[in-house]
Protein backbone atom coordinates (compact mmCIF):
# COMPACT_ATOMS: atom_id res chain seq x y z
CA UNK A 1 0.00 0.00 0.00
CA UNK A 2 0.72 3.59 -0.25
CA UNK A 3 3.08 5.62 2.41
CA UNK A 4 0.40 6.87 4.42
CA UNK A 5 0.23 8.27 7.64
CA UNK A 6 -3.22 8.69 9.54
CA UNK A 7 -3.23 11.04 12.37
CA UNK A 8 -6.02 13.66 14.69
CA UNK A 9 -4.04 16.55 15.18
CA UNK A 10 -5.08 19.94 15.57
CA UNK A 11 -3.47 22.65 13.51
CA UNK A 12 -3.68 26.09 13.28
CA UNK A 13 -4.77 27.52 9.82
CA UNK A 14 -4.45 30.31 7.44
CA UNK A 15 -7.58 30.37 5.46
CA UNK A 16 -9.57 32.50 3.64
CA UNK A 17 -12.99 32.89 3.11
CA UNK A 18 -14.63 34.50 -0.12
CA UNK A 19 -17.09 33.97 -2.56
CA UNK A 20 -17.64 31.53 -5.60
CA UNK A 21 -17.19 28.10 -6.15
CA UNK A 22 -14.68 27.37 -3.33
CA UNK A 23 -15.66 30.27 -0.30
CA UNK A 24 -12.86 28.68 1.80
CA UNK A 25 -8.89 28.53 1.16
CA UNK A 26 -6.80 27.22 3.05
CA UNK A 27 -3.65 28.95 2.72
CA UNK A 28 -1.06 27.68 5.32
CA UNK A 29 -0.62 25.44 8.35
CA UNK A 30 1.14 25.27 11.85
CA UNK A 31 1.84 21.44 12.74
CA UNK A 32 2.02 20.69 16.77
CA UNK A 33 6.14 20.38 16.04
CA UNK A 34 5.98 23.85 14.92
CA UNK A 35 6.36 22.78 11.89
CA UNK A 36 4.91 25.34 8.82
CA UNK A 37 3.46 23.65 5.70
CA UNK A 38 2.69 25.86 2.62
CA UNK A 39 -0.25 24.71 0.53
CA UNK A 40 0.38 24.94 -3.04
CA UNK A 41 -2.89 23.15 -4.13
CA UNK A 42 -6.10 22.09 -3.53
CA UNK A 43 -7.14 19.33 -5.16
CA UNK A 44 -10.49 18.18 -3.86
CA UNK A 45 -12.96 19.67 -1.02
CA UNK A 46 -15.80 17.57 -0.40
CA UNK A 47 -18.43 18.01 3.01
CA UNK A 48 -18.89 14.89 5.25
CA UNK A 49 -22.20 14.90 7.38
CA UNK A 50 -21.73 13.34 10.98
CA UNK A 51 -25.12 13.45 12.06
CA UNK A 52 -26.18 17.24 12.24
CA UNK A 53 -22.59 18.45 11.43
CA UNK A 54 -20.44 19.22 8.55
CA UNK A 55 -17.13 18.31 7.72
CA UNK A 56 -15.65 19.99 5.31
CA UNK A 57 -12.59 17.59 3.93
CA UNK A 58 -9.43 19.50 2.28
CA UNK A 59 -7.25 17.13 0.48
CA UNK A 60 -4.73 19.41 -0.57
CA UNK A 61 -0.28 19.23 -1.57
CA UNK A 62 2.46 21.30 -0.57
CA UNK A 63 4.18 20.15 -3.49
CA UNK A 64 6.29 17.38 -1.10
CA UNK A 65 3.76 15.52 -0.03
CA UNK A 66 -0.55 15.56 0.45
CA UNK A 67 -2.62 16.37 2.83
CA UNK A 68 -6.07 15.85 4.49
CA UNK A 69 -7.42 18.33 6.62
CA UNK A 70 -10.80 18.69 8.07
CA UNK A 71 -12.61 21.49 9.00
CA UNK A 72 -15.52 21.23 11.84
CA UNK A 73 -17.68 23.67 10.84
CA UNK A 74 -19.99 23.83 14.08
CA UNK A 75 -16.78 23.70 16.53
CA UNK A 76 -14.45 25.67 13.77
CA UNK A 77 -11.54 23.39 14.12
CA UNK A 78 -8.78 22.40 11.49
CA UNK A 79 -7.47 18.94 12.17
CA UNK A 80 -5.07 17.25 10.10
CA UNK A 81 -5.99 13.56 9.39
CA UNK A 82 -3.74 12.40 6.89
CA UNK A 83 -0.33 12.50 5.60
CA UNK A 84 0.70 10.78 2.27
CA UNK A 85 2.74 10.87 -1.34
CA UNK A 86 5.64 12.02 -0.16
CA UNK A 87 8.35 13.10 -2.82
CA UNK A 88 11.37 11.73 -1.50
CA UNK B 1 -41.22 2.78 -26.52
CA UNK B 2 -41.87 -0.21 -24.21
CA UNK B 3 -42.06 -3.81 -26.18
CA UNK B 4 -45.44 -6.33 -25.54
CA UNK B 5 -46.76 -8.76 -27.55
CA UNK B 6 -48.62 -6.63 -29.86
CA UNK B 7 -45.42 -5.01 -30.51
CA UNK B 8 -43.61 -8.08 -31.08
CA UNK B 9 -46.36 -9.01 -33.66
CA UNK B 10 -46.26 -6.17 -35.70
CA UNK B 11 -42.46 -5.83 -35.67
CA UNK B 12 -42.12 -9.50 -36.97
CA UNK B 13 -45.18 -8.60 -39.94
CA UNK B 14 -43.06 -5.56 -40.53
CA UNK B 15 -39.17 -4.74 -40.45
CA UNK B 16 -37.81 -1.57 -39.77
CA UNK B 17 -34.86 -1.94 -41.61
CA UNK B 18 -33.92 1.94 -41.97
CA UNK B 19 -32.02 3.66 -39.03
CA UNK B 20 -32.99 6.50 -37.05
CA UNK B 21 -32.33 8.83 -39.11
CA UNK B 22 -33.24 11.50 -36.48
CA UNK B 23 -30.95 14.27 -34.80
CA UNK B 24 -28.83 12.29 -31.95
CA UNK B 25 -30.68 13.59 -28.88
CA UNK B 26 -29.22 11.34 -25.97
CA UNK B 27 -25.86 12.28 -24.21
CA UNK B 28 -24.10 9.29 -22.19
CA UNK B 29 -21.26 11.15 -19.63
CA UNK B 30 -18.81 8.32 -18.43
CA UNK B 31 -16.05 9.64 -15.97
CA UNK B 32 -12.64 7.67 -17.15
CA UNK B 33 -11.74 5.16 -14.13
CA UNK B 34 -13.65 7.17 -11.89
CA UNK B 35 -12.44 6.26 -8.39
CA UNK B 36 -8.60 6.48 -9.53
CA UNK B 37 -9.07 9.69 -11.35
CA UNK B 38 -11.18 11.04 -7.76
CA UNK B 39 -8.03 10.18 -6.05
CA UNK B 40 -5.37 11.68 -8.48
CA UNK B 41 -7.70 14.85 -8.37
CA UNK B 42 -7.55 14.89 -4.66
CA UNK B 43 -4.15 13.80 -4.12
CA UNK B 44 -2.21 15.83 -6.97
CA UNK B 45 1.15 13.74 -6.11
CA UNK B 46 -0.64 10.76 -7.48
CA UNK B 47 -1.47 12.54 -11.11
CA UNK B 48 0.67 10.46 -13.69
CA UNK B 49 1.20 7.84 -11.66
CA UNK B 50 0.12 4.32 -11.93
CA UNK B 51 -3.18 3.98 -9.06
CA UNK B 52 -5.02 1.27 -8.33
CA UNK B 53 -8.00 2.35 -5.85
CA UNK B 54 -8.88 -0.97 -3.47
CA UNK B 55 -11.20 -1.67 -0.97
CA UNK B 56 -8.68 -2.88 1.81
CA UNK B 57 -5.35 -2.02 3.08
CA UNK B 58 -3.80 -5.58 2.17
CA UNK B 59 -1.66 -6.64 -1.00
CA UNK B 60 -4.31 -9.85 -1.14
CA UNK B 61 -7.23 -7.51 -1.86
CA UNK B 62 -8.64 -7.07 -5.39
CA UNK B 63 -8.40 -4.00 -7.90
CA UNK B 64 -11.47 -1.81 -8.03
CA UNK B 65 -10.30 0.58 -10.48
CA UNK B 66 -6.91 1.47 -11.57
CA UNK B 67 -5.94 4.71 -13.09
CA UNK B 68 -5.12 4.96 -17.08
CA UNK B 69 -1.52 5.10 -16.08
CA UNK B 70 -1.53 1.69 -14.71
CA UNK B 71 -4.24 0.24 -17.22
CA UNK B 72 -1.72 0.98 -19.47
CA UNK B 73 1.05 -1.58 -18.03
CA UNK B 74 -1.37 -4.23 -18.04
CA UNK B 75 -3.12 -3.53 -14.66
CA UNK B 76 -6.45 -4.56 -14.90
CA UNK B 77 -9.69 -4.75 -12.82
CA UNK B 78 -9.97 -7.89 -10.32
CA UNK B 79 -6.61 -8.50 -9.93
CA UNK B 80 -5.07 -8.58 -6.08
CA UNK B 81 -2.59 -5.95 -5.81
CA UNK B 82 -0.01 -8.71 -5.62
CA UNK B 83 -0.60 -9.90 -8.78
CA UNK B 84 -0.50 -5.76 -10.38
CA UNK B 85 2.57 -5.52 -8.52
CA UNK B 86 4.28 -8.19 -10.10
CA UNK B 87 3.13 -6.32 -13.77
CA UNK B 88 3.72 -2.59 -12.29
CA UNK B 89 6.25 -2.20 -9.26
CA UNK B 90 5.42 1.69 -8.98
CA UNK B 91 1.74 0.72 -8.70
CA UNK B 92 0.13 2.92 -5.34
CA UNK B 93 -2.45 0.62 -4.22
CA UNK B 94 -5.07 3.48 -2.36
CA UNK B 95 -7.89 2.68 -0.04
CA UNK B 96 -11.44 3.60 -1.43
CA UNK B 97 -12.93 6.51 0.40
CA UNK B 98 -16.87 6.49 -0.89
CA UNK B 99 -17.79 9.86 0.76
CA UNK B 100 -15.72 11.71 -2.03
CA UNK B 101 -16.74 9.66 -4.67
CA UNK B 102 -20.66 10.14 -3.55
CA UNK B 103 -19.57 13.98 -3.57
CA UNK B 104 -17.88 13.99 -7.23
CA UNK B 105 -21.62 12.19 -8.18
CA UNK B 106 -24.01 14.91 -6.61
CA UNK B 107 -21.69 17.90 -8.85
CA UNK B 108 -21.52 15.73 -11.96
CA UNK B 109 -25.29 14.86 -11.79
CA UNK B 110 -25.55 19.04 -10.47
CA UNK B 111 -23.59 20.15 -13.59
CA UNK B 112 -25.93 17.53 -15.92
CA UNK B 113 -29.11 18.92 -14.64
CA UNK B 114 -28.19 22.67 -15.43
CA UNK B 115 -29.45 21.25 -19.29
CA UNK B 116 -32.04 18.85 -18.65
CA UNK B 117 -34.93 17.72 -16.16
CA UNK B 118 -34.52 14.31 -17.71
CA UNK B 119 -31.44 13.56 -16.41
CA UNK B 120 -30.92 9.34 -15.44
CA UNK B 121 -27.86 8.96 -13.26
CA UNK B 122 -26.62 4.89 -14.33
CA UNK B 123 -24.31 4.18 -11.84
CA UNK B 124 -21.92 6.41 -9.81
CA UNK B 125 -19.89 7.41 -12.56
CA UNK B 126 -22.32 7.82 -16.04
CA UNK B 127 -25.28 9.02 -16.79
CA UNK B 128 -27.45 9.92 -18.93
CA UNK B 129 -29.24 12.97 -20.54
CA UNK B 130 -31.97 12.94 -23.13
CA UNK B 131 -32.54 16.12 -24.97
CA UNK B 132 -35.73 14.80 -26.88
CA UNK B 133 -37.68 15.28 -24.04
CA UNK B 134 -36.56 18.63 -22.97
CA UNK B 135 -36.56 22.14 -24.93
CA UNK B 136 -33.90 21.29 -26.78
CA UNK B 137 -35.85 19.10 -28.59
CA UNK B 138 -35.13 21.22 -31.77
CA UNK B 139 -31.69 21.58 -31.28
CA UNK B 140 -28.82 20.46 -34.10
CA UNK B 141 -26.14 17.53 -33.44
CA UNK B 142 -23.57 20.59 -32.90
CA UNK B 143 -25.41 22.44 -30.57
CA UNK B 144 -25.30 19.17 -28.32
CA UNK B 145 -21.63 18.79 -29.17
CA UNK B 146 -21.18 22.15 -28.11
CA UNK B 147 -23.21 21.28 -24.50
CA UNK B 148 -20.90 18.08 -24.09
CA UNK B 149 -17.43 20.02 -24.54
CA UNK B 150 -19.00 22.81 -21.90
CA UNK B 151 -19.70 20.11 -19.61
CA UNK B 152 -16.15 18.71 -20.53
CA UNK B 153 -15.05 22.00 -19.67
CA UNK B 154 -17.24 22.63 -15.98
CA UNK B 155 -16.19 19.45 -15.03
CA UNK B 156 -12.52 20.68 -14.31
CA UNK B 157 -13.28 23.90 -13.49
CA UNK B 158 -15.74 23.14 -10.94
CA UNK B 159 -14.47 19.85 -9.46
CA UNK B 160 -10.81 19.76 -10.09
CA UNK B 161 -8.93 20.53 -13.72
CA UNK B 162 -7.61 16.54 -13.60
CA UNK B 163 -11.59 15.61 -13.89
CA UNK B 164 -12.12 13.70 -17.69
CA UNK B 165 -14.99 12.31 -18.56
CA UNK B 166 -16.31 10.70 -21.93
CA UNK B 167 -19.25 11.64 -23.79
CA UNK B 168 -20.93 10.19 -26.33
CA UNK B 169 -24.12 11.39 -28.35
CA UNK B 170 -26.59 9.08 -30.09
CA UNK B 171 -30.27 8.37 -30.88
CA UNK B 172 -30.78 6.47 -28.56
CA UNK B 173 -29.21 5.07 -24.43
CA UNK B 174 -27.28 2.54 -26.36
CA UNK B 175 -25.57 3.87 -29.67
CA UNK B 176 -24.99 7.15 -27.00
CA UNK B 177 -23.20 4.85 -24.63
CA UNK B 178 -20.69 3.01 -27.04
CA UNK B 179 -19.83 6.49 -28.72
CA UNK B 180 -18.59 7.55 -25.07
CA UNK B 181 -16.52 4.25 -25.23
CA UNK B 182 -14.89 4.90 -28.65
CA UNK B 183 -11.77 7.58 -27.99
CA UNK B 184 -11.01 7.16 -23.93
CA UNK B 185 -10.00 8.87 -21.73
CA UNK B 186 -11.86 12.44 -22.83
CA UNK B 187 -13.53 11.60 -25.52
CA UNK B 188 -16.15 13.33 -27.04
CA UNK B 189 -18.18 10.95 -30.28
CA UNK B 190 -21.20 11.14 -31.97
CA UNK B 191 -23.13 8.23 -33.67
CA UNK B 192 -25.63 8.95 -36.11
CA UNK B 193 -27.01 7.16 -38.91
CA UNK B 194 -24.00 8.16 -41.32
CA UNK B 195 -21.27 7.34 -39.66
CA UNK B 196 -23.14 4.24 -37.69
CA UNK B 197 -21.83 2.01 -40.01
CA UNK B 198 -18.40 2.91 -40.15
CA UNK B 199 -18.33 3.03 -36.53
CA UNK B 200 -19.18 -0.65 -35.76
CA UNK B 201 -16.73 -1.31 -38.61
CA UNK B 202 -13.95 -0.59 -36.11
CA UNK B 203 -15.69 -2.50 -32.78
CA UNK B 204 -15.43 -6.02 -32.08
CA UNK B 205 -18.78 -7.48 -30.54
CA UNK B 206 -17.72 -7.58 -27.24
CA UNK B 207 -17.31 -4.03 -27.61
CA UNK B 208 -21.08 -3.53 -27.94
CA UNK B 209 -23.10 -2.75 -24.04
CA UNK B 210 -24.57 -6.23 -23.42
CA UNK B 211 -22.59 -8.41 -25.48
CA UNK B 212 -20.37 -10.42 -23.17
CA UNK B 213 -19.16 -14.02 -24.09
CA UNK B 214 -22.39 -15.82 -23.95
CA UNK B 215 -23.96 -13.36 -26.06
CA UNK B 216 -21.29 -13.70 -28.76
CA UNK B 217 -21.16 -17.28 -28.68
CA UNK B 218 -25.00 -17.29 -29.49
CA UNK B 219 -24.17 -14.79 -32.70
CA UNK B 220 -21.24 -16.35 -33.96
CA UNK B 221 -23.35 -19.57 -33.89
CA UNK B 222 -25.66 -18.30 -36.80
CA UNK B 223 -22.36 -16.78 -38.74
CA UNK B 224 -22.67 -13.17 -36.69
CA UNK B 225 -18.69 -12.55 -36.58
CA UNK B 226 -18.74 -8.56 -36.09
CA UNK B 227 -21.10 -5.65 -35.49
CA UNK B 228 -21.65 -4.64 -38.57
CA UNK B 229 -23.23 -8.49 -39.40
CA UNK B 230 -24.97 -8.32 -36.18
CA UNK B 231 -26.22 -4.48 -37.59
CA UNK B 232 -27.59 -6.68 -41.23
CA UNK B 233 -29.03 -9.09 -39.86
CA UNK B 234 -32.28 -9.62 -40.14
CA UNK B 235 -34.94 -9.24 -37.39
CA UNK B 236 -36.09 -13.07 -37.64
CA UNK B 237 -32.66 -14.56 -37.25
CA UNK B 238 -32.42 -12.62 -33.95
CA UNK B 239 -35.45 -12.88 -32.68
CA UNK B 240 -36.32 -16.28 -33.71
CA UNK B 241 -33.00 -17.76 -33.60
CA UNK B 242 -30.59 -16.15 -31.43
CA UNK B 243 -32.17 -14.46 -28.79
CA UNK B 244 -35.50 -16.01 -29.23
CA UNK B 245 -38.18 -13.99 -28.39
CA UNK B 246 -38.57 -9.97 -27.66
CA UNK B 247 -35.08 -9.32 -26.86
CA UNK B 248 -34.24 -9.90 -30.52
CA UNK B 249 -36.45 -7.63 -31.52
CA UNK B 250 -34.94 -5.28 -29.07
CA UNK B 251 -31.68 -5.70 -30.34
CA UNK B 252 -32.61 -5.44 -33.95
CA UNK B 253 -34.08 -1.70 -33.15
CA UNK B 254 -31.54 -0.43 -30.49
CA UNK B 255 -28.70 -1.19 -33.21
CA UNK B 256 -30.42 1.33 -35.58
CA UNK B 257 -31.06 3.67 -32.92
CA UNK B 258 -34.39 3.49 -31.94
CA UNK B 259 -34.78 3.67 -28.25
CA UNK B 260 -35.60 0.32 -26.65
CA UNK B 261 -33.55 1.33 -22.81
CA UNK B 262 -35.71 4.05 -21.61
CA UNK B 263 -36.76 2.40 -18.76
CA UNK B 264 -37.35 2.71 -15.08
CA UNK B 265 -37.33 -0.43 -12.76
CA UNK B 266 -38.78 -0.03 -8.88
CA UNK B 267 -35.83 -1.17 -6.51
CA UNK B 268 -36.51 -4.96 -6.04
CA UNK B 269 -34.02 -6.03 -3.86
CA UNK B 270 -31.73 -4.42 -1.49
CA UNK B 271 -28.97 -5.99 -0.27
CA UNK B 272 -24.93 -5.96 0.57
CA UNK B 273 -22.38 -8.73 1.08
CA UNK B 274 -18.78 -8.62 3.39
CA UNK B 275 -15.94 -10.51 2.14
CA UNK B 276 -14.73 -11.67 5.99
CA UNK B 277 -11.00 -10.97 7.05
CA UNK B 278 -9.60 -13.47 8.23
CA UNK B 279 -9.61 -17.50 7.51
CA UNK B 280 -12.20 -19.57 9.37
CA UNK B 281 -13.45 -16.66 11.52
CA UNK B 282 -15.64 -18.49 14.11
CA UNK B 283 -19.36 -19.00 14.07
CA UNK B 284 -20.20 -16.31 16.41
CA UNK B 285 -18.61 -13.50 15.06
CA UNK B 286 -19.30 -14.33 11.37
CA UNK B 287 -23.59 -13.88 12.84
CA UNK B 288 -22.09 -10.77 14.15
CA UNK B 289 -20.64 -9.40 10.56
CA UNK B 290 -24.21 -10.83 9.80
CA UNK B 291 -26.19 -8.62 11.89
CA UNK B 292 -23.93 -5.52 11.03
CA UNK B 293 -25.10 -6.39 7.24
CA UNK B 294 -29.06 -7.06 8.23
CA UNK B 295 -29.24 -3.54 9.84
CA UNK B 296 -27.48 -1.52 6.85
CA UNK B 297 -29.76 -3.56 4.59
CA UNK B 298 -32.45 -2.58 6.94
CA UNK B 299 -31.57 0.69 6.84
CA UNK B 300 -31.79 0.57 3.07
CA UNK B 301 -34.92 -0.27 2.85
CA UNK B 302 -36.77 1.91 4.83
CA UNK B 303 -34.81 4.47 3.95
CA UNK B 304 -36.63 3.94 0.85
CA UNK B 305 -40.12 4.06 2.60
CA UNK B 306 -40.46 0.37 1.69
CA UNK B 307 -41.07 -2.84 3.51
CA UNK B 308 -39.60 -6.45 2.63
CA UNK B 309 -41.65 -9.93 2.08
CA UNK B 310 -38.45 -12.33 1.71
CA UNK B 311 -34.73 -12.73 3.03
CA UNK B 312 -31.99 -14.29 1.05
CA UNK B 313 -28.78 -15.28 2.16
CA UNK B 314 -25.82 -16.10 0.50
CA UNK B 315 -22.17 -17.30 1.19
CA UNK B 316 -18.88 -18.33 -0.27
CA UNK B 317 -17.19 -21.71 1.54
CA UNK B 318 -13.56 -22.68 1.15
CA UNK B 319 -14.82 -26.34 0.93
CA UNK B 320 -18.30 -26.21 -0.81
CA UNK B 321 -17.72 -22.98 -2.94
CA UNK B 322 -20.97 -21.07 -3.46
CA UNK B 323 -24.57 -21.23 -1.32
CA UNK B 324 -27.40 -19.25 -1.04
CA UNK B 325 -30.55 -20.19 1.34
CA UNK B 326 -33.90 -17.62 0.97
CA UNK B 327 -37.43 -17.27 2.34
CA UNK B 328 -40.24 -15.01 1.66
CA UNK B 329 -43.01 -14.74 4.35
CA UNK B 330 -46.51 -14.40 4.81
CA UNK B 331 -46.42 -10.69 6.25
CA UNK B 332 -44.01 -8.21 5.51
CA UNK B 333 -41.72 -6.97 8.08
CA UNK B 334 -38.65 -3.97 7.64
CA UNK B 335 -37.04 -3.77 11.62
CA UNK B 336 -33.65 -5.10 11.36
CA UNK B 337 -34.21 -7.56 14.27
CA UNK B 338 -37.23 -8.98 12.03
CA UNK B 339 -34.40 -9.31 8.80
CA UNK B 340 -31.29 -10.34 11.43
CA UNK B 341 -34.04 -13.07 12.46
CA UNK B 342 -34.81 -14.69 9.57
CA UNK B 343 -31.36 -14.22 8.15
CA UNK B 344 -29.78 -16.13 11.44
CA UNK B 345 -32.25 -19.11 10.53
CA UNK B 346 -31.29 -19.31 6.96
CA UNK B 347 -27.57 -19.34 8.13
CA UNK B 348 -27.77 -22.42 9.99
CA UNK B 349 -27.03 -24.63 6.78
CA UNK B 350 -24.30 -22.34 6.03
CA UNK B 351 -21.14 -24.75 5.17
CA UNK B 352 -18.61 -23.42 7.14
CA UNK B 353 -15.41 -22.17 7.29
CA UNK B 354 -16.79 -19.14 5.00
CA UNK B 355 -14.86 -16.97 3.29
CA UNK B 356 -17.62 -14.11 1.93
CA UNK B 357 -21.09 -13.61 3.40
CA UNK B 358 -24.24 -11.98 1.87
CA UNK B 359 -27.74 -10.88 3.00
CA UNK B 360 -29.96 -9.15 0.60
CA UNK B 361 -34.35 -8.34 1.09
CA UNK B 362 -36.80 -8.86 -1.69
CA UNK B 363 -40.59 -8.78 -2.55
CA UNK B 364 -40.22 -4.68 -1.84
CA UNK B 365 -43.20 -2.93 -1.59
CA UNK B 366 -44.80 0.20 -0.27
CA UNK B 367 -46.42 -0.83 3.05
CA UNK B 368 -50.06 -1.35 3.27
CA UNK B 369 -51.49 0.23 6.79
CA UNK B 370 -54.84 -0.41 5.82
CA UNK B 371 -54.31 -4.10 6.47
CA UNK B 372 -55.42 -4.71 9.50
CA UNK B 373 -53.60 -7.21 11.07
CA UNK B 374 -54.16 -9.37 14.33
CA UNK B 375 -51.26 -8.13 16.46
CA UNK B 376 -50.82 -4.21 15.11
CA UNK B 377 -50.31 -3.46 18.51
CA UNK B 378 -47.37 -5.16 18.81
CA UNK B 379 -46.53 -3.70 15.02
CA UNK B 380 -46.80 -0.23 15.91
CA UNK B 381 -44.64 -0.41 19.06
CA UNK B 382 -42.22 -2.28 16.44
CA UNK B 383 -42.55 0.82 13.84
CA UNK B 384 -42.44 3.36 16.14
CA UNK B 385 -39.21 2.32 17.71
CA UNK B 386 -37.58 1.67 14.37
CA UNK B 387 -38.40 5.10 13.23
CA UNK B 388 -36.97 6.35 16.13
CA UNK B 389 -33.77 4.66 15.98
CA UNK B 390 -33.70 5.48 12.44
CA UNK B 391 -34.24 9.67 13.55
CA UNK B 392 -31.37 9.63 16.14
CA UNK B 393 -29.16 7.97 13.46
CA UNK B 394 -29.94 10.82 10.59
CA UNK B 395 -29.42 13.33 13.25
CA UNK B 396 -26.41 12.37 15.28
CA UNK B 397 -24.65 10.14 12.68
CA UNK B 398 -24.86 6.56 10.92
CA UNK B 399 -24.84 3.70 13.91
CA UNK B 400 -25.11 5.83 16.87
CA UNK B 401 -27.87 3.55 18.28
CA UNK B 402 -27.42 0.09 17.12
CA UNK B 403 -27.73 -3.22 18.26
CA UNK B 404 -25.07 -4.24 21.09
CA UNK B 405 -24.77 -7.39 19.16
CA UNK B 406 -22.89 -5.58 16.26
CA UNK B 407 -20.68 -2.99 18.78
CA UNK B 408 -17.65 -4.67 17.74
CA UNK B 409 -18.28 -5.35 13.47
CA UNK B 410 -16.67 -1.59 12.45
CA UNK B 411 -14.91 -3.49 9.87
CA UNK B 412 -17.93 -4.27 8.40
CA UNK B 413 -17.88 -0.28 7.00
CA UNK B 414 -19.72 0.38 3.56
CA UNK B 415 -16.93 0.82 0.46
CA UNK B 416 -17.52 1.19 -2.90
CA UNK B 417 -21.28 1.55 -4.06
CA UNK B 418 -21.69 0.22 -6.76
CA UNK B 419 -24.71 -0.59 -8.88
CA UNK B 420 -28.27 1.47 -7.65
CA UNK B 421 -26.96 4.95 -6.62
CA UNK B 422 -30.83 5.30 -5.39
CA UNK B 423 -29.63 4.69 -1.55
CA UNK B 424 -27.62 8.02 -2.06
Amino acid sequence: MNDELFLNERVQMIASFGSGLNPCLPHKFRRANGREIEITEIGLRHPSVQGKRTIHIFDVTSGEADYRLEFDSERLTWHLTQEGDHVF
Amino acid sequence: MSFNVECYRQCMNLEHKNYNQAVPHVMHIDLNSCFATVEQQARPLLRGRPVAVVNRRSEHTMIVTASYEAKARGVGLGMTLKEAKKLCPDLVGVESDPSKYRYVYKQLMRIMSDYSSHVRMKSIDEGVIDFSEACLRGASEQDLVGIGYEIKSRLRNEIGCWMRCNVGIGANRFLAKTAAGLHKPDGLDVINSKNLLTTFEKLELEDLTGIARRNRHRLEAVGIKTPVDFLQADLRTLSQVVFKGVPGVQWHHRLRGWEVDKLDFPIRTAGRQYVLEAYAVPENLVLERLHHLCESVGRKVRGQGLVARGVGVHARSYKQGYWHNKRMMAAPFFSDAAIYSLAKELFKTAPYPLKEIGIHCYGLSAPNDRQLVLFGDELAKISSATRAVDEINQRYGDRTVHSAHTIKTDMVKQKVPFGSTRYF
